[in-house]
């Protein structure tokens, strides 16, 4: 599977974010993890960052009644705040390389949630929207993003997700990025209706309290 | 004729003879002629300099100090010659570093402990020639009292810690004259590994530098070293204080080995003998059924291992803890690890300057943790290394290449230099150590029950088997901390029920005579408690990033060195 061989022992998922840009995105995807597996979450700081506020330290929500036994885990959710220039998640160390960029570490944490459609033509447009979320809208300048919500808004107008019927991570990716760089209020109609069935599905919770 | 020649000849040699002797007694006579102009030059000098010297009450050897006097002195610390001490008349005690004379000037580095400044005397109207030859020969580490003018400098002294300033010297006097030649020269000392070579300097080994210890430890690098040091024992009290806790004292000399009788130094005690204490184990133990829920020690223990490696010594000094817990011995485990990350936040803070006087000569990354620690248990440190191609078995101990690799292995994935390993083998444990109450195996089992209901009575009759086959405690309540991937501390959750500990005392053929009075404790109320060890100088070592203990240890005992 996605997550190699079972050695017997904990299979730990670490994530180093920058406390400056807390990964949204990750946030939600833990969430959905969490319903999934039996995920032991941590939140920890590194000695490189200091004075990091209490609600990122509390982001993963409460410790988990067994946390004192790792062993009772499927999987582990590790969350370091650091000083990272870019979001970085480290799994098995052996085989993998670090995987950069929270768009990245999103597409392997859906995967193990939700396999990716089957067609590739909409499996590829779930990966552009992803990137369009991250390189467009939340890094973008004003004129890009208001580009980005008429695209939105044109696909919206023709299914209900953005890639067909089903919930992919391009919405979850576009949501957290929509909301993070300005009100709700000012987009196009679609993609208000559409923000309003994301948060209908309650999977954004977690992701809330580190909206403005 | 033959004769004449003969006789010729024999003049010329005497005439060449003679010339010859008198050439000598012509240059023995020149040399005299030297020696007693010399002398005559420097009976003239002293003359002059006792005639002439308009400074010889500014300089000199005055007498021993024996508090003959107390002055009102104000001697200044080098450490606080800054540029807001200009233009300002000053007393300095500091030593000599080193001189160097240059015509009628004279440079000397003064220095005291880590700090040093530059200082000049030069002839003029507060200094005289003489006062400036004999500024020169002052032999290097004397001590001298000096008055001068702090002035400020264009240029920065880059050789200097104090940087800014320079010292014009109006008054020298030597406190404490050091002999001419020292066994081994500071400088060569503070050199960098590697760089001596390349210069073709001297390099001082090891050895030689702790047979010389008292002047090894005036280096730079030793300074910020043992200052440290006492940095990390001062956290450590001020940390365990503010949770509660209570310093305690034990006693060293002990009836009976804590931790098998292999490694102990033995003792003749009167008629009998007893051991050196490996570790506080039983009496802070004992302090906790005496109710002092929360105890920490700091003194010697001794190891009688005779092993000659980078990180161990036969004396160190122990930091002890241990502390009643109310449900679980994690309880215990956070607030050692929260001790020691206030150590490492303390010394981060306000240590700075040491921790870069070391990185100096030697060169070493940052202390990186994580707050709070990471905890891994013992099977993912066992996967972890199985990952990585180490062959070992479940109940293996760690060995020290495996420990350092799987140190290694987290600093990759977590990026820390401090973590804790917990839950370790019973078997590598000593007999005191609590088991661990979940079986792995059956929890394991009890977990895939509900999804093979079918075969549920199958499951059980497994169970059962397992349960006969396997003993159930494989694993126990305890814990290694590491630093850099090498262990620190040792702890774990200890029984303090008197009936299993004396079954594990059996279990470990211990003889029950000898440890009646630590079993007899437990007899009647004894609170759940955990703690742990940690080795100071390699809590030190390893946070700085050195390569031997005994350069962390003042005075080092190894089992080949008991001197100085």
């Amino acid at each position: 599977s996605l997550l190699g061989k079972d050695l017997g022992a904990l299979r730990d998922i670490v994530i180093n974010a920058n406390p400056a840009r807390p990964p949204l995105t990750l946030l939600v995807l833990h969430a959905m993890l969490c319903q999934r597996y039996r995920v032991l979450s941590s939140v920890h700081v590194h000695s490189s960052v200091s004075g990091v506020p209490a609600q990122l330290l509390s982001c993963l929500g409460p410790r988990h009644a067994d946390s004192y036994v790792r062993q009772r885990f499927q999987l582990g959710f590790t969350l370091i705040w650091k000083d990272v220039s870019k979001l970085q998640m480290k799994f098995s160390i052996q085989n993998m390389c670090p995987i950069e960029g929270e768009a990245n570490v999103a597409r392997f944490l859906f995967r193990l949630v939700a396999p990716y459609p089957s067609d590739p033509a909409l499996a590829t447009l779930v990966d552009s929207w992803v990137d369009t979320a991250f390189f467009q809208l939340a890094e973008g300048s004003a004129k890009e993003r208001s580009a980005v919500l008429r695209a939105l808004n044109g696909a919206l107008g023709r299914d209900p997700w953005l890639a067909g019927p089903e919930l992919s991570l391009a919405d979850i990716a576009c949501y957290c990025c929509v909301l993070q760089t300005g009100p709700a209020a000012s987009s196009p109609a679609n993609v208000q209706r559409w923000l309003k069935a994301c948060e209908n599905l309650g999977h954004f919770g977690p992701a809330n309290p580190l909206l403005q | 004729m033959t004769k004449d020649a003969v006789q010729g000849a024999a003049e010329e040699a005497d005439q060449a003879q003679s010339k010859k002797g008198l050439k000598k007694q012509q240059k023995e006579a020149e040399k005299a002629a030297k020696k007693a102009e010399k002398q005559a030059k420097l009976a003239a000098d002293t003359q002059s300099t006792d005639e002439d010297d308009f400074a010889k009450d500014r300089y000199g050897v005055p007498q021993m100090v024996q508090s003959q006097q107390k002055l009102d002195r104000v001697l200044v610390r080098v450490q606080k010659l800054t540029p807001e001490k200009a233009d300002q008349l000053i007393w300095v005690r500091a030593r000599v570093h080193t001189s160097r004379a240059k015509g009628k000037q004279c440079f000397l580095v003064l220095r005291q402990q880590q700090f040093n400044v530059q200082a000049l005397v030069a002839v003029g109207e507060r200094a005289s020639k003489q006062m400036v030859k004999f500024a020169a020969n002052i032999n290097k580490e004397s001590i001298v009292d000096v008055e001068a003018m702090v002035r400020k400098v264009e240029q920065k002294i880059d050789s200097c810690t104090q940087q800014d300033v320079e010292l014009h010297i109006e008054r020298i006097f030597v406190i404490s004259q050091a002999e001419p030649r020292l066994p081994l020269q500071l400088e060569d000392c503070v050199r960098p590994d590697g760089e001596g070579d390349e210069d073709g300097r001297a390099t001082v080994n090891q050895d030689t530098r702790l047979d010389n210890r008292v002047i090894d430890l005036r280096t730079t690098t030793s300074q910020a070293i043992f200052r440290l040091q006492s940095g990390v024992c001062q956290l450590f009290r001020d940390t365990l204080t503010n949770k509660g806790f209570v310093e305690i004292q034990t006693p060293k000399i002990i009836s009976a080995a804590s931790e098998g009788g292999a490694n102990v130094f033995t003792v003749s005690y009167f008629k009998t003998s007893a051991y050196l204490a490996q570790s506080p184990q039983l009496y802070k133990q004992m302090c906790i059924c005496a109710d002092f829920d929360k105890v920490f020690c700091v003194g010697p223990v001794f190891r009688a291992e005779d092993s000659n490696t980078h990180r161990h010594l036969t004396e160190f000094v122990g930091l002890d803890i241990e502390l009643a817990f109310n449900y679980h011995y994690h309880e215990v485990i956070e607030s050692i690890t929260d001790t020691m990350v206030q150590i490492f936040k303390g010394l981060r803070d306000k240590f700075q300057t040491e921790i870069q006087t070391v990185g100096k000569q030697y060169p070493s990354e940052p202390f990186r943790f994580l707050e709070p620690t990471l905890r891994l248990e013992y099977t993912e440190g066992v996967a972890m290394l199985r990952e990585a191609g180490v062959d070992m078995g479940d109940e293996e101990d760690l060995s020290t290449p495996n420990e350092k690799l799987l140190g290694r292995l987290v600093k990759e994935k977590y990026d820390t230099d401090f973590y804790v390993l917990d839950k370790y083998p019973l078997a590598v444990r000593p007999f005191y150590t609590m088991p661990d109450p979940n079986d792995k195996v059956c929890a394991s089992l009890n977990a895939h029950t509900h999804t093979t209901h079918a075969h549920d009575t199958i499951v059980a009759f497994t169970e059962l088997v397992i349960r006969l086959m396997f003993p159930p405690q494989k694993y126990s309540n305890s814990y290694d901390m590491f630093m850099r991937g090498e262990e620190i501390l040792s702890g774990a959750q200890r029984i303090h029920d008197a009936q299993l500990l004396t079954e594990r005392a059996i279990h470990h053929n211990i003889d029950l005579e000898k440890i009646k009075s630590y079993i007899d404790s437990f007899r009647y109320g004894a609170p759940p408690h955990g703690g742990g060890g940690i080795g100071l100088e390699r809590v030190c070592m390893l946070y700085l990033g050195l390569h031997n203990v005994r350069q962390v240890s003042m005075f080092p005992r190894d089992p080949k060195r008991l001197t100085p």
